[in-house]
């Protein structure tokens, strides 16, 4: 009995963590989306705040740079008084329209799986 | 715009940051220098404004924990140099990087290593060229029609059926040539058409 409630665990923890790496480009588009801009050690601050997810936060500058090439996020370098500058992103307006199929996406998704649930 | 350093008050915390920035720069290596030099100031940056906000304490600390949640540099920076490395690679068509994307590349999907398969085997190409000048009745073009037809080495002696001749060199390097670019471009092809459908 023992037995299988930790492999249930094991199965589940995996999933969570697929979970989690799928959506994490889905969380950084909405949290860029009103055209604020934000630096990386500040996204992931407010990845954390607003999502209970905990990423190696290392993961997430490979996955900006994917978002670049594929021209959804821009970025540029600002300055600071202290000598390191950040490096700030900013969603595009292909960006934004990306953003609008997968959160029509997600909504369809999120509906069936209430309704097969039920 | 450079990389500016962090200053640390105590040894340790500069022994270990040190450290950590020379995996960060070993890690990155194959890059253009614009690409690694973007990437080390990044994380520089992040660990900087994580300083920023948990400083105060026990400065080896809060170093070590801003290390460990960054993760380590091999891990995290993996995925971003084998993109940036494939993007090089197709952009400029330089042997040495799409060899080197390839290699970076291998893990992430078994087409990747039917092109690396491609690409040794035009090394062969190459090797017969070679070949040529040391055994030249033995490598060449033997066709004699219903009986043999060879691009390559014989180890049989068809020498009459020759039917390059020194030609056989310019024609193989040309061969090279023209699979290369072709093989090329079908990579160049796959990025782009991966990238559209994610």
């Amino acid at each position: 009995m023992l037995y299988i409630c930790t492999m249930n665990e094991e199965f589940v923890n995996k999933w969570i963590s697929q979970v989690k790496k799928g959506t994490l480009t889905f969380i950084v588009l909405n949290i860029l989306k009103d055209g604020k801009e934000f630096y990386g050690y500040d996204l992931i601050t407010e990845i954390k705040k607003a999502t209970a997810i905990e990423i190696a936060e290392g993961t997430l500058y490979p996955l900006m740079n994917r978002l670049k090439t594929d021209g959804l996020i821009d970025s540029k370098w600002v300055e600071q008084t202290s000598g390191i500058p950040r490096k700030y992103y900013h969603i595009t307006e292909e960006g934004k329209k990306t953003l609008k199929i997968m959160s029509d996406y997600w909504v369809n998704l999120n509906n069936s799986i209430s309704n097969l649930s039920k | 715009m450079k990389f500016k350093a962090i200053a640390f008050k105590e040894k340790s915390s500069e022994r270990i940051y040190r450290d950590y920035i020379s995996r960060i720069q070993k890690v990155t290596k194959a890059l253009p220098e614009k690409d690694q030099n973007e990437i080390l100031m990044e994380l520089n940056s992040h660990i900087y404004e994580d300083l920023q906000q948990h400083g105060g304490g026990n400065e080896i600390e809060s170093l070590l924990n801003v290390l460990e949640k960054l993760g380590r540099p091999e891990e995290i920076l993996q995925p971003l140099v084998a993109d940036k490395k494939m993007e090089q690679a197709t952009r400029t068509f330089n042997p040495v990087h799409v060899i080197k994307a390839l290699v970076y590349n291998v893990t992430n999907g078994i087409s990747y290593f039917i092109f690396l398969i491609l690409y040794v085997l035009l090394l062969g190409f190459v090797i017969l060229i070679g070949a040529k000048f040391i055994y030249p009745d033995h490598v060449g073009l033997f066709y004699n029609p219903g009986h043999v037809f060879i691009y390559g080495v014989s180890s049989a002696d068809y020498h009459q059926f020759e039917v390059l001749g020194n030609w056989f060199v310019p024609v193989t390097m040309l061969l090279t040539v023209v699979v290369y670019f072709i093989l090329t471009f079908l990579l160049k092809l796959k990025q782009t058409l991966k990238r559209s459908r994610n």
